[in-house]
């Protein structure tokens, strides 16, 4: 049996149950900031896909599964780039 | 474990942005080596060999090996998506620098590590832009490429024991190092926040060991079956 295709479909996979179960809770670092109280100083940086989730899609679910899915065709681009150009 | 920027001061962060670009250029020189073939034409002259032209391109494995870089970089950007809830009010994820150094190598492991781990700063804003030097040393550099030699160290005695070593080994050396950073910095003390992230880490070292050693397995499993 062929399982190439399951090398990329399992982090696809992967990343919809993310998007589905993931914790939302604040993870070590965001944690020990609270705990301490300098969290506040943390400066929020705006981008693309801020905090895993999808311009214009407003279902939570499908934001996360959107932006999810769009880092790893980045991360696959990214090394095409790296490929093609020291070519 | 990813730092968010106005955590630590400008000198630092600029200091670790210089090291990890240094690092990734030597990692990148390196591994540019490996997947580069040479070909020298040899013709005679006067019955003194030289060479008269050199020509080099990659290896024909070079595009499978570049391949099997993004696969493993698309594999721990996804697991690292994923949050489990360990203790109360906090969650923690796979890091993925051991399972990227076992699977390709030291210093391949730092260049998937670092690649995932500027493409979360750049379009997710997971780790900030100034801080992504210091995030690379800790993940890349410690949570990796210093993780695989750990890995190494203890391989002859038994695989799991050596995966156990280096998982432990990059949670809490990388997140020993932040808290350095942390404290260098001035934001927080180092002995008033020591036994809580140390304590909070080892058990996210316990999970990242778990992961790994099953990620590992399926990832041989899979690659293997794939390339019959």
């Amino acid at each position: 049996m062929n399982k190439k295709p399951f090398v990329i479909t399992i982090p696809i996979l992967v990343v919809l149950l993310a998007s589905l179960f993931a914790s939302k809770r604040p993870d070590t670092l965001e944690t020990i900031a609270i705990s301490y109280s300098f969290e506040s100083q943390a400066k929020e940086i705006s981008s693309l896909f801020t905090g895993y989730s999808f311009p214009f899609i407003h279902n939570q679910f499908m934001s996360s599964f959107c932006a999810g899915t769009a880092g790893l065709f980045i991360i696959y681009i990214f090394y095409k780039v790296i490929k093609r150009f020291v070519k | 474990m990813h730092i968010p920027d106005g955590f630590l001061n400008n000198n630092l962060a600029g200091g670790f942005i210089a090291g990890a670009l240094g690092m990734l250029g030597y990692c990148l020189s390196k591994i540019l080596k490996t997947v580069t073939i040479f070909t020298g034409a040899l013709m005679g002259n006067n019955g003194n060999s030289n060479i008269d032209s050199v020509s080099f391109g990659f290896s024909d494995n070079a595009g499978k090996y570049f391949q099997n870089l993004a696969t493993i970089a698309i594999w721990v950007f996804a697991f690292q998506m994923f949050n489990i809830p360990i203790q109360s009010a906090t969650s923690a994820h796979l890091i993925g620098g051991v399972f990227a150094a076992v699977l390709a190598g030291p210093l391949e492991g730092f260049v998937i590590m670092s690649s995932v781990l500027i493409i979360q700063a750049l379009f997710f804003s997971d780790g900030g832009i100034l801080a992504l030097g210091a995030n690379i040393f800790n993940m890349a550099f410690v949570g990796s490429f210093l993780s695989y030699y750990m890995y190494k160290t203890f391989l002859n005695k038994n695989h799991y024991l050596a995966i156990f070593a280096a998982c432990l080994f990059s949670v809490l050396a990388g997140s020993l190092s932040c808290l350095i950073e942390l404290s260098i910095s001035g934001v927080v003390s180092f002995l008033t926040a020591f036994e809580d992230m140390m304590s909070m880490h080892l058990v996210v070292a316990l999970l990242e060991t778990g992961i790994t050693l099953a990620l590992l397995k399926m990832f041989k499993n899979l690659t293997r079956d794939a390339d019959e």
